[in-house]
């Protein structure tokens, strides 16, 4: 694509951005040309997300200037970026769930007919945007139950509803199913046909190898490198990303062991009518890392929950090493020989308002190491934190500070780091690189991998298929709460995963 | 006792005297609802009203400003409340319990001060609110027992009703409102000024509570008494949340208090015990919430089994 001709729409120049001493972004320099897909990528911390806040009008550079259509322009807040033609998709979607997706959209530049909302108008003029974008959606539907790929549709409706020219994406695979994976990259194909700019921030390589034009790889707050992308390769991005060369193991198959986990008969019936867990059974055995593939939704987190003992299931049994832990207290869960790091970091992993130091040894606590007859140990507490710390890698610079300061990414690293330190038989590891970048995902990985090779056995739940195919010596299937198919390593392919997470049949 | 016609239109009658009052306090109530801002201050702010009304009937004889004073001295209070509840993050439960502690006292050091007395002041100076002239129903007609010693601020509690209706269904700034109850992040990234919102909303609610007890105070007999509000305000709480928030449903559950308020008193001419028969409305909310709760729990649950 000849590129050059093209208009320049966007430029940023020698943007500087401090915080206190920190420079999260030093001297970098954007364009982005009409028409154009511009994929800006880099780890967590790298500066992307302080870069598009700066364009977005939500944060102010310390110094640099920002040209739209070659005029200066001075970006206060978001309201005048939206009024510059800026319009950013969220990662974390900002919709009123009892409201319809009309009223989603022209939320705060609403149509009036005298005193009143003129919903017939703003249902009509919604209809008319997703007819034109071909963005399927239907303008009086509540937003309430709808999948999360609809959501994100709504909110692109949004941005072109404000008529935005420039649209950044954060982060935008994030939360979708591969199947609304691809219609969003298609989309953005489409809107870029159409005109617009597109900004997409992600660390997900493969995606930008299919839609952008462009890659702009940043890292530690600096500009590294652009690219076009018909000139490169994804080795070539993440060496960029990283700074090193990632190397692509292959996992070696082990001979599976005696089964640390048997799960056999599950069932949790739920409030609906439906059971939520359907007579579910499963195996996993020493020296091997299961995964359950699955849209979310599926049941997953309510098994996890009652295997490890967060929620009571109706019947069936659940052994781990011979010992029953069926619907027993997380604390006998535990003591038979479970770890878990649950899915979401704040909720089940740790608490925000607790220092770094105490979210490291929550679990630990009772060692005799640790405490003696309910009296901690601190200093030997700060120690083993400080351990944990230095081990994995978290960037902090005090133990004391609250985990709250953590970025998402070394909050995730601290849970992982203390939950494969507990040494059990069996880790339960869920979404365990969640929003993690592709650095810190491959050193969890790698942790995760030597804890098999010791002979333990791993239970991975994730919504990321990359991740289940790359770990996994074997892979369920779930689908409406039962295992809907078994793979190993060597017979599995996407297209077949993807086929039974749709709750196909298998051939 | 005979039930006739006429003793029904005197029942009827007495439930809309009772009820414009805490209809008031409970429209306030059900807009707090929208926002998401739990207002317990309610009781208090009705309870300045009250005493700022009769204050300035004592200054000036004018029925007016005594409502403008009602208004303002209320919402000034309800300002307050909702700073601190908004701006400064502090516990609704707790600001609005120090309302109401406050006002309680308050009012009653002034009362002392001001008029002089304890207890209560009642003084044939003081102007009541207008009655509506209902002559026009005829010398013995059972409409004019239904309508009769009503006044113009009665008849606006309904009307009042009406306007919030449209306004929070039907219009921009009250789909605004809704939108920073259900998701008040959501709002504030799209540009609209949450906290604004919300504490413009409490300053409302602090205008109706401050109508309600003006009504209370000058409405039947024109008199403050220390602690005259009794409870009404927590009642008015009671039907905000029984009417789900929504104003014409709020009128409906006002007028269920209301009710139980006006069997109250026509029970305590006959031969029950007056303490039983003055616990009714309290009892009523009770009995009225846990049902409301009740349904709702079996509603949700028959929902997610669909």
């Amino acid at each position: 694509m000849a590129q050059r001709e093209k208009k320049v729409i966007l430029q940023m120049k020698n943007i500087v951005k401090y915080y206190d001493t920190l420079a999260a972004n030093d001297n970098i320099n954007l364009t982005l040309h009409q028409g154009e897909i511009l994929a800006v990528i880099g780890e967590n911390g790298a500066g992307k997300t302080t870069l598009m806040k700066i364009l977005y009008g939500l944060e102010h550079p310390t110094s640099g200037e920002i040209l739209l259509n070659g005029q200066p322009v001075h970006l206060k807040n978001a309201a005048q970026a939206i009024s510059c033609g800026i319009g950013m998709v969220q990662q974390h979607f900002m919709l009123f769930d009892p409201f319809t997706v009309a009223e989603n959209v022209v939320y705060g530049r609403e149509p009036k007919k005298g005193l009143f909302f003129d919903v017939k108008a703003a249902n009509d003029r919604i209809a008319e945007l997703s007819r034109q974008y071909e963005l399927p959606l239907n303008p009086t539907d509540k937003i309430q139950g709808m999948p999360v790929g609809l959501r994100q549709r709504v909110e692109i409706l949004k941005v072109l509803y404000q008529n935005a020219d420039i649209i950044i994406f954060d982060e935008p695979t994030a939360v979708l199913t591969p199947q609304e994976v691809h219609e969003l990259l298609k989309t953005m194909k489409q809107l870029s046909v159409a005109g617009k700019s597109i900004i997409i921030i992600t660390h997900k390589l493969n995606e930008v190898m299919e839609v952008a034009d462009r890659a702009m790889v940043m890292r530690m707050g600096k500009h590294i490198a652009d690219v076009n992308i018909e000139d490169t390769s994804v080795e070539e991005l993440s060496f960029m990303m990283v700074g090193r060369q990632l190397i692509d193991k292959n996992i070696e198959s082990l001979a599976a062991g005696e089964d640390v986990l048997r799960v056999e008969n599950l069932t949790l019936a739920g409030n609906g009518l439906l059971p939520v867990i359907d007579h579910l059974s499963l195996h996993v055995a020493k020296g091997e890392i299961v995964g359950i593939a699955g849209v979310s939704g599926n049941g997953q987190s309510e098994l996890v929950r009652c295997l490890f003992g967060l929620q009571k299931a109706d019947s069936g049994t659940i052994t781990v090493c011979g010992k029953n832990i069926f619907n027993r207290s997380v604390r006998n869960v535990r003591d038979a020989g479970v770890a878990m790091i649950p899915e979401d970091r704040y909720i089940w992993g740790s608490a925000r308002e607790a220092t770094i130091a105490e979210t490291a040894v929550m679990g630990h606590y009772r060692s005799p190491q640790l405490s003696r007859n309910g009296v901690l140990y601190t200093k030997k507490i700060r120690g083993f934190a400080q351990e944990l710390v230095d081990e994995f890698g978290v960037k902090t610079d005090n133990i004391q500070y609250k985990t709250g300061s953590l970025s998402g990414g070394n909050a995730q690293k601290l849970i992982a780091a203390r939950e494969i330190r507990q040494n059990t038989p069996l880790l339960i590891a869920c979404e365990p690189t969640r929003g993690v970048d592709i650095g810190a995902m491959e050193f969890i990985h790698d942790r995760i991998v030597e804890k098999r090779s010791a002979g333990d056995a791993v239970l991975l739940i994730s919504s990321e298929l990359t991740e289940i195919m790359k770990l996994s010596d074997r892979i369920y299937v779930m689908y409406d709460g039962r295992i809907n198919g078994e793979f190993t390593r060597e017979t599995v392919t996407e297209e077949q995963l993807g086929f039974l997470m749709m709750g196909g049949k298998k051939q | 006792m005979n039930i006739d016609a006429n003793y029904l239109a005197v029942v009827f009658n007495s439930t809309i005297r009772m009820t414009t009052p805490i209809l008031f306090v409970a429209l306030g109530s059900a807009l707090c609802n929208r926002v998401f801002i739990f207002n317990i201050g309610l009781e208090g702010m009705m309870l300045t009203g009250s005493f700022a009304a009769i204050v300035a009937n004592y200054y000036t004889h004018s029925v007016l400003i005594s409502i403008l004073a009602a208004m303002i001295a209320s919402m000034l209070i309800a300002w307050v409340a909702g700073i601190f509840m908004v701006k400064f993050k502090g516990a609704m439960l707790v600001v609005g319990v120090s309302i109401n502690t406050l006002m309680g006292g308050l009012t009653t050091f002034l009362m002392q001060l001001i008029f002089d007395v304890k207890g209560a002041y009642v003084s044939t100076d003081l102007v009541g609110l207008p009655k509506i002239n209902v002559d026009f129903f005829g010398e013995s007609s059972i409409l004019r027992t239904m309508f009769g010693s009503l006044t113009w601020l009665d008849l606006f509690a309904f009307v009042m009703a009406v306007v919030l209706y449209f306004h929070l269904f039907r219009t921009v700034t009250g789909f605004r409102m809704r939108s920073v109850g259900i998701n008040k992040p959501a709002a504030e990234s799209l540009g609209i000024k949450a906290d604004r919102i919300q504490i413009a909303t409490v300053v409302f609610s602090g205008l109706l509570s401050g109508l309600g007890g003006c009504l209370l105070s000058m409405g039947g007999v024109t008199m403050f008494a220390q602690n005259m509000t009794a409870g009404r305000g927590f009642i008015a709480m009671a039907a905000g949340t029984l009417g789900a928030a929504n104003p014409l449903g709020v009128v409906v559950s006002s007028s269920f208090f209301g009710f139980a308020q006006s069997m109250a008193n026509m029970l305590q001419n006959s031969s029950i015990s007056s303490q039983l028969t003055m616990a009714i409305p309290y009892f009523a909310t009770v009995v009225a919430l846990a049902m409301f709760n009740y349904a709702k729990i079996r509603g949700s649950k028959q929902k997610e089994k669909q």
